[in-house]
């Protein structure tokens, strides 16, 4: 069960911010469909920084005394990195659909095209291969919360708490969860957030109450670019052993199903997220997972095809779009470049 | 202002083709080192003073052209495993007698196809390549019809075997057709016991006390030189599980390898395994040793190693089935320089510890064994040598009843 539960969030976690991330973009009337390109962008700039500073040896010390807050400062500031060389690279949509009123599917599609084949070019200058690493150890060593931290030795017990949500995780879940929490707040209950969600729905009145129309679709698109980049470096890191390939495995996709799924609301979102992930969790390791703790691997031993299993989380996502698009509502002014003089 | 988006967008278009194009193909950047400049050269299979990771990569000669050329199997060329310790011979040999020499890697990756792997074959004999070493069997279609073509060049088989002027036929219900193109004696074909190495190191992990083991193995379990790795580990664990008079278990599985690289998929599988107790995985195949070290990593769990000692990528790697790939190029490229060729061309070499060619590291660094002891090695080495033991090559063999192990094949 503990894993199943942390393996899910893995999975889940990135999937659920970048969706938040096309939240933003599409609530101020943007469509974000560059998730996926600016996932691949933050994740080589957050593994490249990391790959830097560990040659750099400016974390060596505190990696050689296990100072492990220090390891977690590092983490957060490479996150740090990854959002705001996403936020930049975003502003190329933004440019592209405020200030040019480009189509925004097209500058999407773009930047899809452009990150991961910008990605591997970089890579291959770099690390002179197709994959760029950290410089050394794995990104468990050096980012992952143990349970020796707190003074727990290695037979001893947390108990079901501590085992599932504190031993074995990364710091970078909880951040990306608060920051869910925060910024779905600052989109629902703050000025700021209506006056962003005024414009996806119909700008030519926010605009006639003095709302300046362009500022906000920049700011939803940049913050949408953050947090896309910082979710980009979160899958690598928690997923991918802080690995940059060029490729997400098309989470910036999946994460625009999602937000679908969960209906453009929060809290859908996250519910959407989780049952996506716990499907990609089943899909990888189904043959390990002991639900009930007795010993018994049910999904092993049900005699299924494993390609079954892998194709699960693709046909949830299908199925189940299938079913809610009906009653979905997309904000009504998105796609549409916002022209004054049409008002 | 609709077309010079227009333009933007061609722009941006092009050049992630262009990108894509060039990635894959050779390059002649002078990069720097990559990555593997921290890892300490300890590999004992060097006995050179020059470690292969101090000589660069890309070399460039004065007149363009290149004596020894290497083409990549799947997966990377810094795989730190396969790839990489082939190339490590090229470059060492290549380095000690002043030659100029090169990496061609096949178009499209992971996705080559024969003729991805024909053309980079061709581009190495026309860059002035007298020498053409090609890794992993799944080059042989293509060094087939490069070494028809080229019947001057003498090329280097590794993990190969000996291959006819022509491809063997099958009839409709899939019976070999008779044969009789006669063997090319351009092609060297040089393959290792790799069972032995596999061998060693389960025994010796089942004799340190690990009692839940994993094999993680790629190729999708289509490749010889993986099959022999794993079977001849399920061997060596249960020979040693039936000394100690108990009963081991171990998780078999070829899946998310197909193609010898590190995925999430890969990593979370693992992370199932070592959360469900098993204590240490046999990672065969290349970069897919990212993910299981990884996983390893997070759960206190530990790797085996393979082909090259991995020792110095993880704290978690015990120990490692190590092949001489390195020492094996070397000697099979002197051979081309000292007119001996003839000896090993149209002929298979298989490498093993009569020649020394597998192996566990036994450095120190490297011996990170609790109880299981150098001279316990050094006994079965010893007893493999002079015949006494024999280990079982024919993977198709693997699944049978074992005494003292259960095989759980995923």
């Amino acid at each position: 069960m503990t894993f199943l539960i942390q393996q899910t969030l893995t999975y889940a976690v990135p999937l659920m911010i970048v969706a938040l991330a096309g939240v933003f973009a599409e609530r101020s009337g943007i469509i974000n469909l560059a998730l996926e390109g600016i996932m691949i962008f933050g994740a080589f700039i957050g593994v490249l920084f990391v790959n830097l500073t560990q040659k750099a040896g400016v974390f060596a010390e505190a990696k050689a005394a296990g100072d492990w807050v220090a390891l977690q400062g590092f983490m957060v500031l490479a996150m740090a990195v990854a959002a705001l060389m996403g936020a930049v690279f975003s502003l190329l949509l933004s440019f592209a659909s405020v200030n040019l009123k480009a189509d925004q599917t097209i500058g999407g599609t773009a930047l899809n095209l452009l990150a991961p084949a910008l990605v591997l070019f970089f890579i291959r200058i770099i690390a002179n291969q197709n994959t760029l690493q950290m410089a050394e150890g794995d990104s468990a060593s050096w980012f992952m919360i143990k349970k020796s931290f707190f003074g727990y030795g290695r037979g001893d017990e947390m108990g079901f708490f501590g085992r599932t949500f504190i031993d074995k995780t990364y710091l970078a879940t909880y951040i990306c969860i608060l920051l869910f929490i925060l910024l779905s707040i600052l989109l629902y209950k703050t000025r700021f957030g209506l006056r962003l969600r005024s414009c996806g729905e119909n700008p030519q009145a926010a605009d006639s109450l003095g709302i300046n129309v362009y500022v906000m679709r920049y700011a939803g698109t940049t913050i949408s670019g953050a947090l896309a980049g910082m979710g980009g470096f979160v899958y690598a890191l928690t997923t991918a052993n802080c690995a940059s390939t060029g490729d997400v495995a098309g989470f910036g996709f999946l994460a625009l199903a999602v937000m679908i799924f969960g209906n453009w609301k929060p809290l859908n979102i996250a519910g959407a997220a989780l049952l996506f992930g716990l499907f990609k969790c089943i899909a990888a390791s189904y043959a390990s997972i002991d639900i009930n703790g007795d010993g018994v691997f049910l999904l092993a031993d049900l005699g299924i095809s494993p390609h079954f299993y892998r194709m699960l989380p693709y046909l949830i996502t299908l199925l189940v779009l299938a079913f809610t698009s009906k009653k979905s509502r997309a904000p009504k002014a998105e796609g549409i470049p916002y022209d004054k003089s049409t008002r | 202002m609709k077309k010079f988006i227009a333009l933007v967008m061609a722009a941006a278009m092009a050049l992630s083709l262009a990108a894509c194009g060039g990635a894959p193909a050779s390059t002649s950047t002078p990069a720097s080192e990559p990555t593997s400049a921290s890892t300490p050269a300890s590999e004992p299979e060097q006995t050179d003073a020059v470690s292969a990771d101090d000589i660069e990569d890309n070399m460039t000669s004065a007149d363009g052209t290149y004596e020894i050329a290497f083409i990549t199997d799947v997966g990377q060329l810094k795989d730190k495993s396969f790839n990489q310790g082939t190339y490590d011979g090229v470059k060492l040999y290549a380095a000690a007698n002043g030659l100029s020499y090169k990496y061609y890697q096949p178009a499209n990756g992971d996705q080559a196809t024969d003729d991805d792997r024909y053309n980079a074959m061709k581009a190495a004999v026309e860059g002035g390549a007298k020498v053409v070493v090609c890794a992993g069997f799944m080059q042989e279609g293509a060094l087939r019809r490069a070494a028809n073509e080229f019947p001057d060049i003498p090329f280097i088989f590794i993990d190969g075997y000996p291959l006819q002027a022509k491809a063997t036929e099958y009839d409709n219900a899939g019976n070999a057709l008779p044969n009789d193109s006669p063997i090319l004696t351009n092609v060297a074909a040089i393959a290792f016991q790799e069972e032995q190495a596999g061998y060693f190191a389960g025994y010796a992990v089942v004799k340190d006390g690990f009692e839940k083991l994993g094999f993680s193995g790629g190729g999708g379990g289509n490749n010889p030189a993986c099959c022999r790795f794993g079977y001849g580990f399920v061997q060596g664990a249960n020979a040693a599980a039936a000394e100690l008079g108990k009963t081991v278990d171990m998780n078999y599985s070829w899946e998310h390898g197909a193609n010898f690289s590190a995925s999430p998929d890969l990593q979370t599988m693992m992370e199932g395994w070592y959360a469900n107790g098993t204590e240490i995985v046999f990672a065969c195949g290349g970069s897919m040793f990212q993910s299981i070290s990884a996983a390893a990593s997070a759960n206190d769990g530990y790797v085996v190693g393979v082909d090259v000692d991995q020792s110095a990528q993880s704290d978690t790697v015990v120990t490692s089935a190590m092949k001489g790939l390195a020492d094996a190029v070397q000697w099979a490229v002197a051979k081309v320089y000292d007119g001996t060729f003839s000896e090993i061309g149209g002929v298979a070499t298989s490498l093993g510890v009569a020649e020394h060619a597998v192996g566990l590291p036994t450095a120190e660094s490297s011996w990170r064994f609790e109880t299981f002891t150098a001279e316990e090695y050094n006994a079965l080495y010893e007893q493999v040598l002079n015949g006494e033991l024999t280990i079982d090559s024919d993977y198709n063999n693997l699944e049978q009843e074992y005494s003292n192990l259960n095989l759980n094949i995923i």
